[in-house]
């Protein structure tokens, strides 16, 4: 019995030992956690300006972690744009063998992935050492609460800001001080069209009086061939938006596009609903599968001859050089939108210097080389947009870029462009991405006019 | 519900106690157990507190009380990141953050809910949200029963209509997205090939531009996805049916459509409402299959809430704003799963 009741006991304290044991554990793990979470609210909570705070904590963090890693996000990771990602680091690598690249993507076309990201990880305290993004207007959510470094000492030296166009180097310091450098251009305001098609239907591309006199031609194109008169997609918003600009542009000039972007819709009222209905008549113009496509998909119309025109940024003549027996001029060639022949308006992607940087030497040594002349003539001719600095000699560009690059020298404004960033801030952007969603199902020209004023 | 448990729990040892010898295990107890029972065991006036310490003496060897380890850490860990998460979205919908900075809790108001109410895309989301919930829910039921009925007729080869029709269960919204909008596409999907084929151009569409048909052509593409799952949970309800009730109502002279819908079908209940808040909660979140097929703004005619949300929350870096729109669709989840967990409970089969 004693015995009994001894083994008993035993066992009882083997259990209460093991009960008390994971209590303690849990105990443990649980003041641990609530611990870390307190520390976070304190640092966030305790100090107005908290963010330079926990800035100290990181560069801290950083100096741990070793400054040669550069961690690099990038949203390059379609073929051509990949090329040309890897001929920049292959330049980089050659000039700093010591930096070691990091390199994640973030995949979906044209960042809609990157930003969810970047935002994030900027939130929690813990960026990246630079990743890519458009200057202007989408960098004020960074510059706003002070989250990118001024580099106009670091990075921007006088014969860096020599070389950059004045529009450029503007866009490339939202709030005044310089914080992006701008690696490539792509002009937005360009006409593509299948030469062969337009020969065959007796049109001059060159020869179009403005937006409306487009219009005239695609109804001509309607009438006489088969072919859809413009390529287009209205699966995502961002093509009729970009479309909607140029028409607006096209009609009303340049300085009545930046007062709109300044956000002052209602003065520009007839101006902006002309614009609109003008669009809603393309539209009857476009391929009946439109809400179907990507835009590539619709630009393999005309590379087929299916299709005459395709308004599109010059990241489209990419296509035509991978094309088969499609060349330049004979082919395909591209006007300047109806009515913009002297704007080049501007997409452009950047890198930027994060405050709280991981590792700030190898940050700024990168960001040196991205404004360089070696980066930009290695990374443009294969990404297909043209070099920021005007004195990048054109050899490897090709004839259709070197075309290009003479149009921006002589062209008279470079304007930013809504649908990619670098003219309003990003929530006016997705405000204006879901007015045009919208107007892309029912050419409603009232509702679309409304949207754009609540965006701004 | 825990008090009552509780309850349970020390009654039960309560009688255990008393048929053991209890003195013997009372001891290493109050040594393991340490200070405040030594205190309590030493106090003057114990014998005049005997039924507080009794009390005392059951709560601490209650069962609940030693099973606290065990659920106790899990529960706390749950409750910290997910109802803890949820009641600090709360909070951050009360605020007005914005931007890459941090979020004020020093001036909470309920701004952002009313902003909802005046806002035409959150009254188009919350409408198309209600109408893929029902559309979906009832459709792919009825669909998913009709299916089970047919494959519980003792055909051949059961088993590979079963696979087939659960098949597209298992596919990822993404896969499914991106080959419906082939299907859909107007000039060479397989919808509108087929309508022609037939001779019936008059009713081709560009299904997924045309705002009166995107919403619909969403909701039969989900239906098209899940109404398998319906059928596999139908079916095992069928098959728990007892043979002798389709027996009887033969005798009784029932014709088919009578013996299922007199006789079958009500006994499926239990069936349908598993399914069924499956599939809400499925059309809830149908996230993917919007993003994949329009990215994050599919228009007001097929936008939901919770594309609406992770547009307004990481397109536009409104954050409170986003919150707010998480809060109803975490209200519109509980309104759904609520009553069938307070049902499931009542029945006791929870």
């Amino acid at each position: 019995m004693t015995r009994d009741s001894q083994t008993d006991e035993a066992d009882r304290l083997t259990r209460r030992h093991y009960v008390a044991g994971a209590g303690t554990l849990a105990t443990v793990g649980i003041a641990g956690c609530s611990g870390g979470g307190d520390g976070g609210d304190g640092s966030d909570g305790s100090d107005g300006d908290g963010s330079d705070g926990s800035d100290g904590s990181d560069g801290s963090d950083g100096s741990d972690g070793g400054s040669s890693e550069l961690e690099i996000i990038h949203w390059w990771t379609a073929g051509g744009e990949q090329d040309a990602y890897q001929a920049l680091l292959d330049g980089f690598r050659e000039e700093h063998p010591d930096v070691e690249i990091v390199d994640n993507p973030a995949p979906g076309g044209a960042g809609s992935a990157i930003d969810t990201v970047v935002q994030n990880r900027v939130i929690d305290g813990n960026p990246p050492s630079t990743f890519q993004i458009w200057p202007g207007q989408a960098l004020t959510p960074y510059t706003d609460e002070g989250l990118l470094e001024d580099i106009g000492d670091s990075v921007w030296d006088e014969e860096m800001r020599n070389a950059y166009l004045g529009d450029v180097v503007d866009l490339s310091r939202p709030a005044g001080n310089l914080v992006a450098v701008p690696i490539n251009i792509h002009r937005l305001n360009n006409l593509f069209y299948n030469v062969s098609v337009l020969d065959d239907a007796g049109v001059d591309p060159t020869d179009i009086d403005g937006p409306e006199g487009l219009l005239g031609v695609f109804e001509t194109l309607d009438a006489e061939t088969d072919v859809t008169p413009m390529a287009h997609q209205t699966q995502s918003p961002w093509s009729s938006l970009q479309l909607w600009e140029s028409i607006f542009i096209g009609e009303q000039g340049v300085d009545a596009y930046q007062t709109l972007i300044g956000g002052d819709v209602a003065s520009l009222e007839d101006e902006v609903r002309s614009a609109l209905s003008l669009l809603a008549d393309y539209l009857e113009y476009i391929p009946e599968d439109a809400g179907s496509i990507s835009w590539d998909q619709g630009n393999n119309d005309v590379i087929s001859g299916d299709a005459a025109f395709l308004h599109q940024g010059d990241w489209a003549a990419g296509q035509y050089r991978s094309a088969e027996d499609f060349e330049f001029e004979s082919d395909w060639d591209m006007v300047p939108f109806p009515g913009t022949s002297e704007v080049y308006q501007s997409v452009i992607d950047s890198f930027v210097f994060p405050t709280g940087n991981p590792s700030p030497e190898a940050t700024e040594k990168f960001l040196n080389y991205a404004g360089s002349v070696d980066a930009q003539e290695r990374f443009n001719p294969i990404k297909g947009s043209i070099p920021p600095r005007t004195d990048v000699p054109m050899d490897e560009f090709g004839d259709f870029l070197s075309r290009q690059f003479e149009d921006f020298q002589n062209s008279n404004t470079q304007p930013p462009a809504i649908a990619h960033g670098t003219a309003v801030a990003p929530a006016i952007q997705s405000s204006l991405d879901e007015v045009f969603a919208n107007f892309n199902g029912n050419q409603d020209v009232d509702a679309a006019y409304e949207g754009i004023v609540n965006s701004f | 519900m825990a008090s009552s448990i509780f309850g349970a729990l020390t009654r039960d040892t309560g009688e255990s106690q008393s048929d053991d010898e209890s003195p013997r295990r009372e001891e290493p107890s109050v040594r393991t157990d340490g200070g405040t029972v030594a205190d309590s065991a030493g106090d003057p006036s114990n014998a005049t507190v005997g039924d507080d310490a009794s009390a005392l003496d059951r709560l601490r060897r209650s069962r609940f009380l030693e099973s606290i380890p065990f659920w106790g850490p899990p529960a706390l860990l749950v409750f910290f990141f997910v109802y803890g998460a949820i009641a600090w979205n709360f909070v951050i919908s009360l605020t007005g953050w914005e931007g890459l900075g941090s979020p004020d809790y020093s001036s909470l108001s309920t701004e952002m809910y009313a902003q909802l109410l005046s806002d035409p895309s959150f009254a188009a989301a919350f409408r198309n949200t209600l109408v893929l919930l029902l559309a979906f829910t009832i459709f792919s039921l009825i669909l998913g029963l009709l299916v089970a009925i047919l494959v519980d007729q003792k055909i051949r080869i059961e088993n590979t209509f079963r696979t087939i029709y659960l098949l597209p269960m298992s596919l990822s919204f993404v896969v499914t997205a991106i080959f419906w909008s082939w299907m859909y596409n107007p000039t060479n999907g397989l919808i509108n090939e087929a309508l022609r084929g037939i001779g019936l151009d008059a009713f081709t569409q560009a299904w997924l531009a045309d705002p009166q048909f995107k919403l619909a052509a969403i909701i039969f593409a989900l239906m098209w996805q899940f109404s398998g799952y319906c059928m596999v949970v139908y079916l095992a309800g069928l098959r728990a049916i007892p043979k002798s009730q389709y027996e009887a109502a033969r005798i009784d002279g029932a014709s088919t459509i009578k013996l299922y819908w007199r006789v079958i079908i009500p006994q499926l209940r239990a069936s349908t409402m598993s399914a069924a808040v499956v599939l809400v909660v499925f059309a809830l979140k149908a996230f993917d299959f919007l993003f994949v097929l329009f990215g994050v703004n599919p228009g007001q005619s097929a936008d939901i809430l919770s594309v609406m949300m992770y547009r307004v929350a990481f397109d536009r870096i409104q954050w409170a704003y986003g919150s707010a729109v998480a809060m109803v669709l975490f209200a519109m989840t509980l309104g759904v799963i609520g009553p069938y967990l307070y049902v499931q409970y009542r029945r006791g089969e929870l």
